[in-house]
C-alpha cells in the first residue's frame, strides 16, 4: 500500500482540548488550545481556557490541520480519546469525532488515553534511537497517574502497579503548595532542588505491597517539617527551601525507582520508558539514565511535548489501530472508567 | 457526633459508624486541610461499601467512579483545582448529585452552593496528633 495515511487525534479527557495530524505515524501537527490559537481564528476567548471544551475544539482541529497543511478530505480517519477521564470533557470530543468523521465520510477510531501514553514511544522520529520492543515495561507518571505497565505488544498491557492514593505529580504540586508555591508547583520543585541538598531531611519510604505506590504519606511528613520548623522560626521555609525540594524531590524519586526496579527484575525486562508529566522532572530523567545503565536497562524517555497530556498519542494509537482496520461504531460511547486492558 | 481517630487501626470502625449514622444519606462533604486524612477515610468508606477498584486522589481527574461488588456506583470528588461554581456546574456535578449513588467530596467548600439541602458535613479537624471527624447532616 503506497498511499499516505493521515490520522486526526483528538484529546480532551480532563483539562486541555488537543488535536494532532499524523503522517504514516509522523507528527505533522500538534496543536493545544490556548489564547493564541483562539486569536487566530477570532473565536471567542474563554475566561478560563481550562475544560472549555466545547469553545476550543473547533479552533484547535482547524489550527491542527492548518499546521499539517493538509485538507480534511486526504484524512484516512479521525480518531478520539474513549476514556478514562472526565465524561463531560471526553463527551466534546467524541461527539464532535463522530460528526465530523461522518461528514467526511471516514472511519472513526476509539483510543484509551492510558495506552495512548504509552503507545507515544512509537511516535516517528528519524532523529531518536529506536523504539521500545515488547515486552517493556512503562512508567507512567503524571499529575493524574502513577502507573507501572506491562507491555506485551501494542494493545496487550496490564497495571501491575499503581498509586493506593496520590499520584506522583500530585505529590510534587501539593509539597510546593505546603511551602506557598501556587498549583501546580511540581516544576518548580525541580527547580529549588538544584540548590538544595537531597540528604538534609530524610523522609520515611511507604510500606505498600507488591508494585503498588503511596505518596500520602510523603506530602503529610512534609507538611509536619513544615508546621514544626515555622512554629520554631518563621522563616523556616525561605531559609530551608532548597534543601525540602531536594530531599522531597530525591525521596519521591527513590520511591519510584525501587517499585520499577522490583517490577523489572520480577519479569526479567530491561526495556524501561516513561510516559507522563513527571518525566520532565530532571532527577527522574537522570536516576533513570545513570541506574538504568548499572541494571542494563535500554531506557526510553519520549519528547516533552508527547509526555504531558497530547493529541500526538491519540492520533499515534489510532494510525496502530488504523493498520489494524480496528475501527468504531457511531454508537462507542465515552466512558470515564476505564481500564488499560481495554 | 464526634469520632476520634488515634491511629489508623480507628478507621474501618470509623466508616462504619459513619455510614450507619447516615443510613439514608448519599452526599457526603469532606472539610480538612491538606494532610487531614479526607482521602484516607474515603478510602475506608469506600472498603466498606466494597468498591473493587483502586480508591486514589481524584486531584487531578476531578471525578473517580468506582464500582462495587454488587454493582452499584460510587462518586468520588475533588473540587481542590476548580476556580468556581460554575466550572462545576459545567462538568455536570448536579448530576451525580442528584444520581442517588454515593459521592464523596473533598474541598466541598468550593463548591458551597451547589451541595445538595440533605448533604452530611463532614469535618476532619487534626488536633494533637488525634483527628476528630465532626459529622452533621
Amino acid at each position: 500500500m503506497n498511499k499516505d495515511i493521515y490520522i486526526l487525534g483528538i484529546e480532551s479527557s480532563c483539562d486541555d482540548t488537543a488535536a494532532a495530524v499524523l503522517k504514516n505515524g509522523y507528527v505533522l501537527s500538534n496543536s493545544i488550545a490556548n489564547q493564541s490559537i483562539h486569536k487566530l481564528y477570532g473565536g471567542v476567548i474563554p475566561e478560563a481556557a481550562s475544560r472549555a471544551h466545547m469553545q476550543n475544539i473547533i479552533p484547535v482541529v482547524e489550527n491542527a490541520m492548518s499546521i499539517a497543511g493538509i485538507s480534511k478530505k486526504e484524512l484516512a480517519a479521525v480518531a478520539f480519546t474513549r476514556g478514562p477521564g472526565l465524561l463531560g470533557s471526553l463527551l466534546v470530543g467524541s461527539s464532535f469525532a463522530k460528526a465530523f468523521s461522518m461528514g467526511l465520510g471516514v472511519p472513526i477510531i476509539a483510543v484509551n488515553h492510558m495506552q495512548a501514553h504509552v503507545l507515544a514511544h512509537f511516535i516517528r522520529d528519524d532523529t531518536k534511537k529506536g523504539v521500545p520492543t515488547f515486552p517493556f515495561l512503562c512508567l507512567t507518571v503524571s499529575g493524574g497517574h502513577t502507573q507501572i505497565v506491562l507491555v506485551s505488544d501494542f494493545f496487550e498491557m496490564k497495571v501491575v502497579g499503581e498509586t493506593t492514593d496520590d499520584a506522583a505529580g500530585e505529590a510534587f504540586d501539593k509539597i510546593a503548595k505546603t511551602m506557598g508555591v501556587p498549583y501546580p508547583g511540581g516544576p518548580l520543585v525541580d527547580k529549588f532542588a538544584l540548590a538544595g541538598d537531597p540528604n538534609r531531611f530524610v523522609f520515611t519510604h511507604p510500606k505498600v505491597a507488591g508494585f503498588d505506590y503511596s505518596f500520602s504519606g510523603l506530602k503529610t511528613a512534609v507538611l509536619y517539617l513544615v508546621r514544626d520548623g515555622v512554629q520554631a522560626n518563621s522563616d523556616f521555609v525561605q531559609d530551608n527551601i532548597n534543601d525540602i525540594c531536594a530531599s522531597a524531590q530525591y525521596t519521591i524519586v527513590e520511591i519510584l525507582l525501587a517499585k520499577l526496579k522490583l517490577a523489572a527484575a520480577h519479569y526479567k525486562i530491561n526495556t524501561i520508558a516513561v510516559a507522563g508529566g513527571v518525566s520532565a522532572n530532571s532527577l527522574l530523567r537522570k536516576r533513570l539514565l545513570t541506574d538504568g545503565e548499572k541494571l542494563g536497562w535500554n531506557v526510553f524517555i519520549p519528547d516533552f511535548g508527547y509526555c504531558t497530556d497530547n493529541a500526538a498519542m491519540i492520533a499515534m494509537t489510532g494510525y496502530l489501530k488504523f493498520l489494524n482496520s480496528d475501527f468504531a461504531a457511531q454508537d462507542s460511547a465515552a466512558k470515564a472508567r476505564l481500564s488499560i486492558g481495554n | 457526633m464526634e469520632l476520634n481517630i488515634t491511629s489508623v487501626n480507628d478507621l474501618e470502625q470509623c466508616a462504619k459508624t459513619m455510614l450507619d449514622y447516615c443510613k439514608d444519606k448519599r452526599v457526603f462533604a469532606f472539610y480538612g486541610e491538606m494532610g487531614a486524612g479526607k482521602t484516607t477515610l474515603i478510602k475506608e468508606l469506600c472498603k466498606a461499601l466494597q468498591v473493587t477498584d483502586q480508591v486514589n486522589s481524584p486531584t487531578f481527574s476531578i471525578i473517580n467512579e468506582y464500582q462495587t461488588a454488587d454493582d452499584m456506583v460510587v462518586y468520588h470528588f475533588d473540587f481542590y483545582r476548580i476556580k468556581n461554581e460554575e466550572e462545576a456546574v459545567n462538568i455536570g456535578c448536579m448530576d451525580y448529585f442528584y444520581s442517588g449513588s454515593y459521592c464523596f467530596i473533598e474541598w466541598a467548600e468550593k463548591i458551597h452552593n451547589l451541595l445538595p439541602s440533605d448533604s452530611v458535613k463532614a469535618e476532619i479537624h487534626f488536633i494533637n496528633e488525634e483527628r476528630i471527624v465532626r459529622i452533621t447532616s
